[in-house]
């Protein structure tokens, strides 16, 4: 199980550069999404269910189709957005933030920080998450759907460029 | 089901129908019917929550428990509840968005269809927080709401509607995050954020030292839901958000938003830490110094919407007093004064677009001697002025009444003074107010300006039957309340 933990560590790591550095900012917002997937993996690992939860449907769901959405009606020119995501000087950064998270990666495994509960979720079962999911919170379910019905109007009242009328 | 579980699921049901159909309805049909779809919207949650409030009352229970639909049939699943203080605040809700309708209709000219659907969106945001039983879902809920109050500010893209929104969004992130660091400490206490879980015992069996995260989750979450009600020391978003939204808009935010996301927040509070000692003087400060503070400023401004903003400020001063005598009788004064204050703030915020709409200008510097050429602007807004200031027998005198009883019964006695001789400054700001817009001499200018027409007048005289209705029959309420041991 510590193996998905330094796995998902890896990834998140990855992901978070790649979503910084990426020139185009629709791929910048997937691979935030990815980030966020494998954060969700994590909690979910390490037993935290309801965080991993909403994690994985908000931040990596939710908010993504928002982002994406947001950047498909502003019309944006993606090619002058390239330009402005050029930055050499960043790039020439990147081989010591690279290294400097694999160093970190390889001393928590060393050190062994993360310790995964002994009731891990995937041992307590799917009936656990289902239950969490439907009964605990279920009237987090509502506002999800209430934030992804507010965040659409938002997007389109903000974004959208041509007049109603 | 029973008849209120029906009744409930429509708070919820019909807003979700109406942001359907103006999708799915062509755009220039949806344009045309949006806002007489919000107005039944309105009208559906204020039958509906008086159906609710007699039902519970007929049943002899506190209030009604219920589950969402996959889990009726699921004993111990309900997880959201509507009891008699919910449902006087979502008569109010549906009252304001009412009011708010009648005077988009005359404000609004493009963009009808978003800003109905926001209105929608703010409508699930506030009902979902109103019948909510656990703290993280306050909190998603209270979002909902910080989410659409900030685009509908921002939706026309003005100067100063972009500025007073980004002011509104910043604060918002900042009680966002002083909120949820709140609730993550009481969840590491408790490990539930369930209203019941999380109870006035919280503090039991705890030393010194592991009590702090308790005190520092309450801190948080009392300064949290108080940039949200716009009480001072955390007013400075609210008279720049108020001011530069549109009409329709400022009517939500002043005279129900920041009494939903605001002081329910802290009546949720006051109830889950009622042993702590603190929290009754902490509200009674920042009550105070909110009313004085509130009314200083009210009386420096020269616009007519930023002086009704910072009489807002002042109102939850009063609000939180109430609040912070931990009686019943302070709480159902707190209460009385949220359904009056969304009376007379509406009726405020009528006023300003009526005069925008005729005179074309909100710089009170700028009008005079406007009672003649629009009487019923003019009648609206002093009775409105009146019950503010709490003089009888309109409505407001009897909740201020009820606040200054509860403070003076629970010892109170120099904060039950300084309400009562508040009152003063409040007379002094709308005094002034009235003085310049309606009395005084006509400017040569204004002598062809009429009455304003439609909803905006609607709007006006429906206030104002409302302030006055209410301001004669509380004492019938009263003696009811009596009957039931509730007073």
């Amino acid at each position: 199980m510590e193996a998905i933990v330094y796995i998902c560590l890896a990834a998140m790591l990855l992901f978070g550069i790649l979503a910084v550095m990426h020139h185009s900012i629709l791929k910048s917002a997937i691979w935030l999404a990815l980030a966020s997937a494998s954060l969700g993996v994590l909690m979910y690992t390490m037993g935290a269910v309801w965080s991993s939860l909403f994690e994985i449907s908000v931040c990596s769901g939710l908010v993504t189709v928002i982002f994406v959405s947001a950047i498909s009606l502003s019309n944006t020119d993606k090619g002058e957005l390239g330009k402005l995501y050029e930055d050499k000087k960043r790039m020439s950064l990147l081989p010591v933030v690279l290294i400097a998270g694999g160093i970190l990666l390889f001393a928590a495994a060393a050190l062994q920080l993360f310790s995964v509960p002994d009731a891990a979720p995937a041992a307590a079962g799917a009936e656990d998450f289902a239950e969490i999911f439907w009964n605990s919170r279920q009237t987090d379910i509502l506002g999800q759907m209430i934030v992804a019905i507010t965040g659409s109007v938002a997007v389109v009242a903000l974004f959208k460029e041509r007049d109603i009328l | 089901m029973q008849p209120v579980g029906i009744i409930t699921v429509l708070f919820f049901a019909v807003p979700f129908m109406v942001i359907v159909i103006n999708t799915l309805l062509p755009r220039h049909a949806a344009e045309k019917t949006c806002l007489y779809m919000a107005g039944a919207v309105a009208v559906i949650q204020i039958v509906a929550s008086v159906a609710d409030f007699f039902f519970i009352a007929s049943s002899g229970n506190d209030a009604y428990e219920f589950a969402l639909l996959w889990n009726l049939k699921n004993e111990g699943a309900e997880r959201l509840s509507v009891d008699s203080l919910s449902l006087v605040i979502l008569f109010c809700i549906g009252m304001v968005a009412l009011i708010s309708v009648l005077v988009a209709n005359r404000t609004i000219e493009n963009k009808r269809t978003i800003f109905v659907d926001l209105l929608m969106t703010l409508l699930l945001g506030m009902n979902g927080m109103l019948v909510v039983t656990d703290l993280f879902s306050l909190y998603v809920f209270m979002e909902i709401i910080g989410l659409s109050s900030f685009v509908l500010i921002a939706m026309f893209k003005t100067e100063e509607g972009l500025e007073g929104a980004f002011k509104y969004l910043i604060m918002s992130v900042l009680a966002g995050v002083f909120i949820l660091t709140g609730l993550s400490f009481i969840f590491m206490h408790t490990g539930s954020l369930l209203f019941r879980d999380v109870s006035s015992g919280i503090l039991n069996g705890l030393s010194g030292s592991q009590s702090v995260p308790v005190y520092a989750a309450f801190i948080l979450l009392i300064a949290g839901f108080s940039i949200k009600t716009g009480a001072v020391p955390f007013h400075s978003w609210l008279p720049d958000a108020h001011q530069s939204a549109n009409t329709a808009v400022s009517i939500l935010l002043s005279g129900i938003v920041i009494k939903v996301a605001g002081v329910y927040g802290l009546i949720v509070v006051t109830r889950l830490f009622s042993e702590i000692p603190a929290v009754r003087i902490t509200l009674a400060v920042m009550g105070i110094v909110s009313i004085i503070t509130g009314a200083l400023f009210a009386l420096k401004q020269d616009h007519f919407k930023r002086i009704a903003a910072y009489s807002s400020v002042s109102q939850m001063g009063y609000i939180l007093l109430g609040l912070s005598t931990g009686s019943t009788l302070g709480l159902l004064g707190a209460v009385v004064h949220i359904f009056n204050h969304a009376t007379f703030k509406s009726t405020f915020f009528s006023n300003a677009a009526a005069l925008h709409e005729q005179v074309g200008t909100l710089d009170i510097n700028k009008m005079g001697g406007l009672q003649s050429r629009m009487p019923v602007t003019g009648f609206s807004s002093i009775a409105a002025f009146m019950s503010t200031a709490g003089i009888p027998p309109f409505a407001g005198f009897w909740s201020k009444l009820l606040i200054i009883m509860s403070l003076w019964d629970s010892g109170f006695e120099v904060a039950a003074g300084i309400a009562l001789f508040s009152s003063i400054f409040t007379a002094a700001y709308f005094l002034r107010l009235q003085r310049k817009v309606f009395f005084g001499k006509l400017p040569e200018k204004f002598r062809e300006i009429r009455e304003v027409g439609g909803s905006i007048k609607f709007a006006e005289i429906l206030l104002t039957c409302v302030n006055i209705a209410t301001g004669v029959a509380f004492p019938l309420a009263l003696i009811y309340l009596k009957g039931r041991g509730i007073v």
